[in-house]
This record gives C-alpha cells, sequence and structure tokens, in this order.
C-alpha cells in the first residue's frame, strides 16, 4: 500500500524510501525504538504531514492526500493514545458527532440516533451501552468506543497507535476482540506497539522500522522475539555502544549511597528497594506505564510515599515537597520539558534561575546582574546555542531546550539528579552533548538516577541498571552482567509477560 | 558541573537588525508600544474637539477620576499574570468601605483603626479567594463570581443598606482631600499603589515567581515553587488595594455605601487587559496597566466634555476597547 516514502524535517531524515503493505484483513504490526519513524509515517497516512516523495496506494489505486480529512475520505482512519471523544457526551452522541440525523431547524433525532448507533454496534458485535457517557466508561471501553467511530463510514485501513499502553490485562483482551471484529470486516489494521509479546499474539505480519528506514518485514508465525529485537536495536548499533562505555569507566564511584530507598510504596509503587552512589549512573528500565517515572516523582516529592523510608546520604528523609527534595539536593529533569520543565515564553535567563530565585535576590529583591551572569555561565557551559541568555526558550531547539532544563540544575552541584528521558526529541549530536553533561555530572560526584525507554543509551551510560515491573524493582543488573541491548530488551519483555501472566514460549 | 565548555559565540545585534526589531515590536505589539500611541491619539483628538480639555485641572481631575480603577488594576495586573481572574473588587471595595467606617463610628472615631479595617476586609476577601481557587481547584472566575455576590450583599447586610457617615477630618485629609507635595491624595495613592507594584512584580522575587506561576504552573511546581501560596498572595494583594481603593473613595464622599462601583470590576479588567497583559498568564507590565486605566478615565472624561450622551458613551467606550484590545492582542 505504501512505496518509497521519503520525509525531511529540515536537515533530519526522518523517512528513508520505506516500504510497508498492509492487506485486507490483516493485522500488521509496526515495531520500532523512539524515533525510528513510526509516528512519523502514521501522519503522513493520515494526511497530517505530506510526503516529500514515493507513493500511496490503496487499493491499488494511487492516492493523495494533503490534509485529515482527505485521509478519512480515502478509507484511513487513526485511533491516537490521547482519545478525541467528547467526555460529556454519550457513547451514541460520539459514534455520530457531526454526522447526527437531523429533523427540521437542525433538531436532532434522539430516537434514530440511539438506534443507528446500537445497530452499528451490535454489527461489528461491540458490547458498549450506548447511552453511557464516556467519561464515566473505563478507559478499555473508551479506546472501543474510538474505534467504533474510526469504523463508522467506508473504512479499509485502521491505525492503531500503542492503544495498549495504559490498559490492564483485561482490558486487553476486550481490545483485542474488538480488532478481530475488524479485521473479520476486511479491514487492515497497523498495530503501532513497544511490547513485543502482543505483536505475537495480534499480528500476522510485522514491520520493523529503524532510522527511518525499513529493519525488515516478517510473518509473525515464522519468526521469533530474538529476531525481531535485533531488527528493532540493529547490530550496527550494539558495537559502537560497547567502545563507547570505555571512557565512563575509569570514572570512579564512591560506594557510599547517597540517596536509598527501602520499601517504599504509594498508589504506583509497591515496595521499591533501591540505592544510588555517590558518582553512580543508575538507570531504571521498564515499559511505559510499569512505574519508572513515578519513582522519579516520589523522590522528588511530587508524590507522597505510604509506606518505607528514604535517606539522603545516610540521614532519613520524607519528601514534603518539590522545595524540599530541592533543599536537600535533589534535582529532576522531567519527562516532558514543554509541559514541566519550562516556561517557553519566557527567557532562557528567567528559565535557569527558576528553582533557585531567592539565591539571586536581597532582601527580596533581585539581583539582576547576578541572574544574568549566572544564566550566561550555564549557556556557555553546557554550549545552549541561543543568541544570548535574554532569548525566549521557545525559539531554541528540542536538543538546546533540554540544555537548559539541565541548567536550572547546574550550579550548585546536585546530590541527587533524576532524569526521566534526557534525550528524547533530541538529534544525535546533542545528544553527545547531554551525555557528556551527565557524565561530568557523575565524575563531579552527583548520584543520577536516569529513566529512559533507549535501552542502548542506559547500557551505554549507565553502571547499573533496575528493571521496573508494575512498581518495584524486579532485578539490578551491574556493569558487565548485561552488555548490550538486545539481552536487556529480552528481559524487560520476558518480566513484562510473566506480570501480566501471558506466558508463553519466549527465547531466553 | 560540567568541563563541556565549547565556546559559545554570542551574536552582536547589528543596528538595523534592533532597528527591524523595534518596528516589529510595534507592529505586533510586543511591547505595549501601541498603548501610548493610542494614548497620545487620544490625548490629541479630545484636545483638537473640546476647548476644555487641555487643562491642568482637567488632568487632574481625570487622575481623580481613575483613581479607583488605576490602584484596584494595580493587583489585578498580578492576578491575571497568574492566569487567574478577580471578579470580586467592586464588592470588595464596597464592604471594605463599610468596615472601615463602621470601625471608625464604634472606635474612637480613630483613623487608623478605620485604614486597618478597610485594608484588613479587602485583604480578607483576597485570602478567601485565593484558598478557595488554590486549595479546592475551583476555577477563580467561579470562586469570584460568588464572591463578588456575598461580598456585595454582606455590605449591604450590615446597615441594611444604609450609608455610614464618616466625621474624621485627618481620614479625610490622609485618604481623600489633602494634599501631598502639590499632589492631590488620591493621585499620590495611586502613585504608591503603582510603585509598590513595579517594585513587587518586576524587581522582586515574588513578580518572578507570579510570572512563572502563570507561564507555566508545572513548570513552576516542578522547579520547588509553591504554586498555590504565590497565587494565593496575589488575590490578598488585589483584596488589599481594593480595600486601600474603598478607603480613598469613602473619604471622598465622607461617607461609605454599600451600593457603590457596581460593575467596576469590568473597568478594572480592561485597564489590564488593555495594558498589555496576556489572558493566559505570564505576561504583563504595571505600566501598561496604568497606560491602560488612563485610556479609560481619558475615554470617560471626554465623551462627557464633548456632550455625548451617556448610552452612547458606553457603546463607543466599549467599541475602543475591543478595538486597542485586538490591536495589541499578541
Amino acid at each position: 500500500m505504501v512505496g518509497g516514502i521519503n520525509k525531511r524535517f529540515g536537515g533530519v531524515r526522518a523517512l528513508r524510501d520505506v516500504n510497508l503493505e498492509v492487506r485486507a484483513g490483516e493485522v500488521h504490526a509496526l515495531l520500532g525504538e523512539n524515533g525510528a519513524g513510526k509516528s512519523t509515517l502514521i501522519k503522513i497516512l493520515s494526511g497530517v504531514h505530506a510526503p516529500d516523495s514515493g507513493t500511496i496506494e490503496i487499493a491499488g489505486k494511487p492516492a493523495a492526500f494533503d490534509s485529515p480529512a482527505r485521509s478519512r475520505e480515502a478509507g484511513i482512519a487513526v485511533v491516537y493514545q490521547d482519545l478525541s471523544l467528547v467526555e460529556s457526551l454519550s457513547v451514541a452522541d460520539n459514534l455520530l458527532l457531526g454526522r447526527e440525523p437531523r429533523a427540521r431547524f437542525g433538531f436532532v433525532r434522539k430516537r434514530e440516533l440511539m438506534a443507528r448507533a446500537e445497530a452499528f454496534l451490535g454489527e461489528l458485535g461491540i458490547p458498549l451501552d450506548t447511552k453511557a457517557t464516556v467519561g464515566s466508561l473505563p478507559f478499555a471501553y473508551r479506546q472501543m468506543t474510538e474505534i467504533a467511530k474510526a469504523l463508522m463510514g467506508e473504512v479499509r485501513l485502521l491505525i492503531l497507535d500503542e492503544p495498549t499502553s495504559s490498559l490492564t490485562s483485561d482490558e486487553v483482551r476486550i481490545l483485542f476482540d474488538a480488532i478481530g471484529k475488524a479485521t473479520r470486516r476486511g479491514v487492515g489494521v497497523i498495530y503501532v506497539t513497544h511490547r513485543l509479546n502482543e505483536v505475537f499474539e495480534i499480528s500476522q505480519r510485522v514491520t520493523v522500522l529503524r532510522d527511518g528506514a525499513n529493519a525488515g518485514t516478517f510473518v509473525t508465525a515464522e519468526t521469533d522475539m530474538k529476531r525481531l529485537v535485533n531488527a528493532i536495536i540493529g547490530t550496527d548499533r550494539l558495537a559502537p555502544a560497547a567502545s563507547r562505555t570505555e571512557p565512563a569507566a575509569t570514572r570512579t564511584i564512591d560506594p557510599s549511597p547517597v540517596l536509598s530507598l527501602s520499601g517504599v510504596s504509594n498508589d504506583r509503587l509497591s515496595a521499591v528497594d533501591l540505592s544510588v552512589m555517590k558518582g553512580e549512573i543508575h538507570g531504571l528500565a521498564g515499559l511505559i506505564g510499569s512505574g519508572r517515572t513515578e519513582i522519579l516523582e516520589t523522590i522528588f516529592g511530587l508524590r507522597s510515599v505510604e509506606s518505607g523510608t528514604l535517606a539522603i546520604e545516610g540521614r532519613r528523609w520524607l519528601p514534603k515537597g518539590a522545595a524540599d527534595a530541592i533543599d536537600q539536593g535533589v534535582a529532576l529533569v522531567p519527562e516532558d520539558r514543554h509541559v514541566q520543565g519550562l516556561v517557553l515564553d519566557h527567557s532562557i535567563e528567567r528559565n535557569i534561575t527558576l528553582p533557585r530565585i531567592p539565591h539571586f535576590s536581597r532582601w527580596g529583591f533581585m539581583q539582576q546582574g547576578a541572574a544574568t551572569r549566572r544564566a550566561e555561565t550555564a549557556v556557555a557551559r553546557l554550549s545552549v546555542k541561543a543568541q544570548g541568555a535574554s532569548s525566549l526558550v521557545r525559539t531554541l531547539s528540542g536538543g538546546n531546550q533540554q540544555k537548559v532544563v539541565f541548567g536550572k540544575w547546574n550550579d550548585p552541584r546536585p546530590r541527587v539528579l533524576l532524569l526521566d528521558e534526557p534525550t528524547v526529541g533530541v538529534d544525535v549530536g546533542a545528544r553527545e552533548e547531554i551525555y557528556g553533561v551527565i557524565r561530568n555530572a557523575a565524575r563531579d560526584g552527583s548520584g543520577v538516577l536516569v529513566v529512559s525507554s533507549d535501552l542502548v543509551e542506559l547500557i551505554e551510560l549507565c553502571d547499573r541498571i533496575s528493571v521496573i515491573v508494575d512498581g518495584r524493582v524486579a532485578r539490578t543488573l551491574k556493569r558487565g552482567e548485561i552488555d548490550d541491548a538486545e539481552e536487556l530488551h529480552h528481559l524487560l519483555q520476558i518480566y513484562q509477560a510473566s506480570e501480566q501472566g501471558v506466558l508463553q514460549e519466549l527465547p531466553a | 558541573m560540567t568541563e563541556l565548555t565549547a565556546p559559545n559565540v554570542v551574536a552582536a545585534s547589528t543596528r538595523s537588525d534592533r532597528r527591524r526589531k523595534l518596528l516589529q515590536n510595534l507592529l505586533r505589539g510586543e511591547r505595549p508600544y501601541m498603548l501610548y500611541i493610542a494614548f497620545v491619539v487620544l490625548l490629541v483628538v479630545f484636545s483638537l474637539s473640546s476647548p476644555w480639555f487641555l487643562s491642568v485641572d482637567n488632568f487632574l481631575n481625570i487622575g481623580r477620576q481613575t483613581t479607583l480603577v488605576s490602584i484596584i488594576a494595580v493587583g489585578m495586573t498580578f492576578v491575571i499574570i497568574a492566569r487567574q481572574i478577580d471578579l470580586s473588587v467592586a464588592s470588595t471595595l464596597a464592604l471594605s468601605g463599610m468596615a472601615a467606617a463602621l470601625a471608625m463610628s464604634q472606635i474612637n472615631n480613630s483613623w487608623i483603626v478605620g485604614a486597618i479595617a478597610g485594608l484588613g476586609t479587602g485583604a480578607l476577601v483576597g485570602l478567601l479567594n485565593g484558598i478557595l481557587t488554590t486549595q479546592l481547584s475551583i476555577p477563580s472566575f467561579l470562586v469570584t463570581l460568588g464572591s463578588l455576590s456575598m461580598a456585595r450583599g454582606l455590605a449591604m447586610m450590615v446597615t441594611n443598606t444604609k450609608p455610614v457617615i464618616i466625621t474624621n477630618e485627618t481620614y479625610f485629609a490622609i485618604f481623600g482631600e489633602g494634599s501631598f507635595l502639590g499632589i492631590p491624595v488620591p493621585i499620590a495613592w495611586t502613585l504608591v499603589a503603582m510603585i509598590v507594584g513595579i517594585l513587587l512584580l518586576h524587581y522582586n522575587v515574588f513578580g518572578r515567581r507570579i510570572y512563572a506561576v502563570g507561564g507555566n504552573p508545572t513548570a513552576a511546581l516542578y522547579s520547588g515553587i509553591n504554586t498555590k501560596w504565590v497565587t494565593t498572595a496575589a488575590f490578598v494583594l488585589t483584596g488589599a488595594l481594593a480595600g486601600l481603593a474603598a478607603l480613598v473613595l469613602s473619604a471622598r464622599s465622607h461617607a461609605a455605601r454599600p451600593d457603590v462601583v457596581q460593575g467596576m470590576e469590568l473597568d478594572v479588567i480592561a485597564a489590564v487587559i488593555l495594558g498589555g497583559c496576556s489572558l493566559f498568564g505570564g505576561r504583563g507590565y504595571i505600566l501598561g496597566t496604568l497606560f491602560g486605566s488612563l485610556i479609560i478615565g481619558t475615554l470617560n472624561n471626554g465623551l462627557v466634555l464633548l456632550g455625548v450622551s451617556s448610552p452612547l458613551q458606553l457603546v463607543i467606550k466599549g467599541a475602543i476597547i475591543v478595538a486597542a484590545v485586538a490591536f495589541t492582542k499578541r
């Protein structure tokens, strides 16, 4: 269906000659690491972006769309992670939103609307109460409503973008049933996921993208997890990663823990035991929703601790809030820099001084000179590419924005540096610079705790890696115990699968 | 923390660059220059069309008439930059005035007691607005819509809607009728509020926090800022300034009335938005607010001098406000 798609964003080639074919009635899994090009491909198919070159064919006929509406007309429907339903309306209202059966003067024929929604759901075999308010439904049912809505009208291709990332295993089952019902009607499905066990459960074929290019298409029944992981990570990336770890190994780690958690539990964590040494880079590996981000947020005082204890440099401490954590020398570079890390419409200087405003004041009045000097030092040290410290953060590239977030915690040196996906949305060059910043922080004696979905990154950076499953530490690995991302990927999948009770043949 | 020292070249902006930027700013209204220009245009138009407009007496008149709006608008600037709104200010003014007058009539006829009661009542209403908004997470639009009604009702209840006469001459002199260094005291108090506002917002730690909370509340929270406290403080400041405005008004009219300045909150909000504050938070200037309220005051004054009928005045005023915001918006 899709041939030789190319897409550039500025200097970055997001997609290079990508081919993908989806047959009618097939579930075709689409795999790849973050940044491999899955989202870009979906956006091209859904008409959000236009390809620079390449062709799209639907049922043998070439198609081109310049808007999501045109893509929808061509029979492509996308179900996004963030749902597009009106929560205050009923299931039936949502299904026929914008296409309500009308009487004279624009009045809605409520009874006919209900009847049509019921009939449609019955035909699909989806057990939904049409009168229920969408906002009151569990997440899986909302997602089913979304799928049903996507299937209204002429649909040939349904695209599901990580539909299970926030579902329980029972809910996953309900969702899979709904997908099965769609394929039986002859709809082709593109299923994007990070969970390999689901690929084996639901898909007939798999296409893997890596660095914006095809890394292989497989018939699911004829392949195994090992081959898929190889295709996702790429053998070429494993070797240099090992050599790049060498300089890090020269770093000496003080064997005293700067931060330790024992039995820490709350609504998302269950008895987390963890320690970070002075000068150590400690990684947290886990799938989305495993509780890895919540561990950082709990340490930073954004989530309350229900039981268990924390200690900083041996002293017991219960985080009372972000301000308290900052006072103790804990720093957080959060997952979403736009929402949690930065005030985009303010200058670099304002952002960098934000966590320590009182340090730049006398009798409550800002010492503007000191604040500006501090920001300029940080801009120079972190080599932020900007006109100056007064530039608005919004005008910077992703990598440079991330450096500004690091700059907030640059001086004084934090005791504990918490990093959540520190290189997401950052180009390759800036990524290496950020690795340098992280290593230097550890060398200067900070304990670093880093969450990342990029397993190659974790293996490259970390002295130890803890595997997080379902809000607890399943296993902690030392450097040397595991040395390629492939093994770590297997391990994550195995722990995740055993947690979900989807015990199946997993290659060791 | 790091030895990562790639030299950072800060590009020196050339003169032509700067000139182009200034022009862009003028056109897009990134700095409130448009506002100053609008003000000057307004002065010229009224000067040419009315022989009485251009005089020191009339300007003092405008100053006196805008006092109440200007004083409260200083506080409202903080609230709006912090992404909130306070609809209760006019009612708070009425209630504070009643509190001041009643306190004086009950306790020694002392102007100090009156001042404390007035400011304190205003601050208390602000504190309640702030606490309800931040602790119960009710949108401030609804909280202050409620307190707008409650404060007005309370002000009417205490005397069964009758005014309270004030007889303290010192009180009149300090807040209403005297002058300080040749400036009539209502205008002097406006200047005091402005200067305190400028110092707090543009030079103080508190101002930095207000901008951060309004610019991105989550990022502020993640930077260890107590966003609830900062937001509440903005409401308290606004309430206290409504109290100050109440002292000025009651000292000028020798009495406190429970039914004064109904609907004035709209003038206050219009002044702040005209002054370049973003309703989405994170942006605004005290000086802009001053010009915003001067424009509203000048409009009121000029239209009266031109003999425009009062219904038509309302229409013109509203149209000019919308047009000005359309020009200065970003």
